[in-house]
């Protein structure tokens, strides 16, 4: 028997022919990723490798640097304007989160409804989200400052005595900063919300409703379990979020992050130590490593919760 | 999937050559972008022949300037018909950062328009060329303010760049505002200390309606520090040195006209729309830039009517700040002739004086500077007008501030800011605010030296 008669050769033949000569070869599919796993490997994963690199030295803008080992940590660590920084940061988060994941819930519940006119409420509670942050961030400072529209109405109708220091007071920065981020998020959860609120089938609020069910006992015992994915999803995507605050402190609070930098978030810390010509590189990459490293853990945390829930 | 009819792997210690490569070349290209940032080195030396082509990079130019700065660059080709000069023109966002990679990548353009910022990091590093040495007749062309501006501490008598248009520090103010707080237009503050007694006198009577100048420390310091003579630097220029009594009274003073409401309170922390509050009557004080006052001109004419103009705040040293652009000559170029016959071109009399015709600039030339339209005042009226006399006259007479130093970096003034940001809120003493930023700045003064 020759080695040819040995093969199979009929019915593979055939079919390769069939599915044309590219589904011969077996790097084929690679062919076709290959364009998007290069994009990723060089927006993605090697400027995160890049980092990792930079955070082990003392790098600077124009005079690169050397290897320090956990130097840029040590020093993080031991860095009153880290944790100020980080503790502002994971303050935003606690503040922020719960109000993302109830308040657009609260207010696609009040959308939902198909009345006359709805639709224009829906529209103008997403407005803030395609508005750019750093317009949102000037309209709210003009509202805030002292001499703007919240404190000269609080002060005609003598509810102070003494304008009040939304933006030059780093707590109430911090705070007024939370309301901006809170304000602008509403109308982009309330849309994920409301692809949930529609997938809830209408036959379980009839049917609590002939039990006797009111509205709130329904929104706490059939809304609110049938939608508790979408509020894990929403929690995990908002804590990232208030992690990565940058733009809202920025905007209301100047570029010293408040007086005496008091409001610094993370991304705000990373941005002072890394810019301009002094800017080091190496301390910032591992400010950066810092703050992903707390952002993954928030966002196991989520993972884990969602999983709690599905068990 | 049966894997029979796939082609043989390849050998497993080719895959693990091939892993190891492409480690190293990842390695190796981490080192080339940013690790070890290579900075642009060289000699240079003339030959005595302008000839080649160079590069000449302008600072946001394109497109108001376009038709001057082409007019330049042509005369000059058609003076010289062995150059030719490839103009490109870089956005102000992100000019200084362009700059940094250039330099890294040793692509810096042959004759580069510097800002006070890039020229100070790059000719610190050694990347510009030393224009006093390479071209010895060109100090006397200039006004001396401007030529000694691009010296560099320790380094002799070294230039690094040639001064090109260039902005002295005024004084504006609003006059209606001077009568209304009880003070004579006529007799405007002319040191720091009468500037702060003058606000004073305003906040006392504006009861709020307007205020006296913006808080920002950023914006006044260290200028304000270095006009009251208080040293920023020890001599070795190892450690910072302006915890003095000066500088505590200066940040109480500060502190009580914040209290007080001189200063609109956001402005300490942000950079409110000055031209927007000077413009409306709201601020006393407007920023000291004859630049500005045209701005006035255009956009609040009732405004501009009761705009003053008067010399410079200074202190006890006389001086004043002066903000010069520059050409700076990359130290490795291949055509320093060229380059050196260009720069001197661009910042020639005929050619700034042209300049300062279609922009609110000056010219750092002596023979620009003498020119008539620098003199004039008009009828003393036009604020615009008396502005571009009274700069003139300043940068022909006044003792001019030398840079800020180099060791004065963002983050030092960062640094320094936040804890005077606290004084001035009152969440610290000023004593206190003064020895912690400099606690701050030499910290970090001494962690650049160990690098």
């Amino acid at each position: 028997m020759t080695r040819g008669s040995r093969r199979p050769a009929g019915p593979r033949t055939a079919g390769a022919a069939a599915r044309g000569p590219l589904h011969r070869r077996w790097w084929s599919p690679y062919l076709f990723l290959a364009p998007g796993l290069a994009a990723v490997a060089l927006f993605g994963l090697w400027p995160f490798a890049n980092t990792v690199v930079l955070s082990f030295t003392d790098a600077r803008i124009l005079t690169g640097g050397g290897f320090v080992g956990l130097g840029n940590y040590r020093r993080a660590l031991a860095d009153p304007d880290f944790w100020t920084a980080a503790g502002n940061s994971v303050l935003y988060l606690l503040v922020v989160v719960p109000c993302l994941v109830l308040l657009p819930l609260a207010l696609a519940v009040l959308v939902q409804a198909r009345v006359p006119g709805i639709g224009f409420f829906r529209s103008a509670y997403y407005t803030p989200v395609i508005a750019s942050a750093v317009v949102v961030g000037l309209v709210w400072q003009w509202v805030l400052r002292s001499d703007g529209l919240v404190n000269t109405v609080f002060l005609r109708l003598r509810i102070v005595s003494e304008p009040v220091p939304f933006l030059t007071d780093s707590t109430m920065l911090l705070v007024s900063a939370m309301l901006v981020t809170v304000w602008k998020g509403l109308g982009y959860y309330m849309v994920f919300y409301l692809a949930a609120l529609g997938n809830v089938p209408a036959s379980l609020h009839e049917a609590a409703a002939l039990d006797g069910a009111g509205p709130v006992r329904r929104f706490v015992h059939i809304t609110v379990p049938q939608v508790k994915p979408m509020m894990l999803l929403v929690g995990t995507l908002s804590a990232v979020s208030a992690l990565r605050v940058f733009t809202e402190v920025y905007i209301l609070g100047g570029e010293s992050g408040g007086p005496g930098g008091g409001a610094r978030t993370l991304p705000f810390l990373i941005r002072q130590v890394g810019l301009g010509f002094a800017g080091e590189t190496g301390y910032a990459s591992a400010i950066s490593l810092l703050l992903f490293l707390l952002t993954l853990a928030f966002s196991l945390l989520g993972r884990r919760l969602a999983r709690g829930d599905e068990t | 999937m049966n894997r029979s009819h796939l082609p043989a792997r390849p050998p497993r210690p080719r895959r693990t050559t091939a892993r190891a490569a492409l480690l190293a070349g990842v390695l190796l290209a981490a080192g080339a972008c940013g690790l070890d940032g290579a900075p642009d080195g060289g000699e240079t030396r003339r030959t005595g022949k302008a000839s080649g082509e160079i590069t000449f990079r302008t600072l946001q130019l394109k497109p108001t300037y376009t038709a001057y700065v082409q007019g330049v660059v042509d005369a000059f080709e058609a003076e010289h018909p062995g150059v030719r000069v490839r103009w490109e023109d870089v956005p102000g966002g992100g000019y200084n950062e362009k700059l940094v990679a250039d330099a890294q990548a040793g692509a810096l353009p042959d004759v580069v328009n510097l800002n006070t910022d890039s020229f100070q990091l790059l000719a610190d590093r050694g990347l510009l060329a030393d224009v006093a040495a390479l071209d010895p007749g060109a100090a006397k062309e200039y006004i001396p303010g401007a030529w000694e501006q691009f010296k560099l501490p320790g380094r002799g008598d070294s230039v690094f760049a040639y001064p090109w248009y260039v902005t002295p520090e005024i004084l504006t103010y609003n006059q209606e505002l001077f009568r209304a707080s009880g003070l004579d237009p006529d007799r405007p503050p002319t040191t720091v200390e009468q500037f702060f007694d003058h606000a004073d006198r305003i906040a006392e009577r504006s009861g709020g309606r307007y205020a006296a100048f913006m808080a920002d420390p950023k914006g006044r310091l260290p200028g304000d520090w270095q006009k009251m003579g208080v040293p920023i630097l020890n001599a070795a220029r190892d450690r910072f040195a302006f915890d003095t009594p000066e500088a505590v009274a200066w940040v109480e003073r500060m502190k009580s006209l914040y209290a007080k409401g001189a200063m609109p309170k956001e402005s300490l922390l942000t950079s409110d729309d000055v031209n927007q509050l000077y413009g409306s009557g709201k601020l006393v004080f407007g920023p000291g830039s004859p630049g500005f006052v045209r701005d006035i001109k255009q956009n609040a004419p009732q405004v501009y009517a009761d705009t003053r103009v008067a010399g410079a705040v200074t202190g006890r040293l006389g001086h004043i700040g002066i903000y010069a652009q520059s050409l700076g000559i990359r130290k490795s170029t291949r055509h320093p002739d060229a380059a050196i016959a260009f720069a001197r071109w661009v910042t020639n009399g005929p050619n700034q004086v042209e300049f300062s015709r279609n922009a609110t600039v000056y010219p750092s030339s002596a023979q620009g500077l003498a020119d008539p339209r620098f003199a004039d005042r008009g009828d003393g009226r036009d604020a615009d007008t008396v502005a571009r006399a009274v700069g003139a006259e300043q940068l022909k007479t006044a003792a001019l501030d030398a840079n800020t130093p180099v060791e004065w970096t963002n983050q030092v003034g960062d640094a320094v800011v936040r804890e005077v940001q606290k004084a001035i809120k009152g969440e610290q003493d000023a004593a206190t605010a003064v020895r912690r930023a400099q606690e701050e700045a030499d910290k970090l003064l001494a962690d650049a030296a160990r690098r």
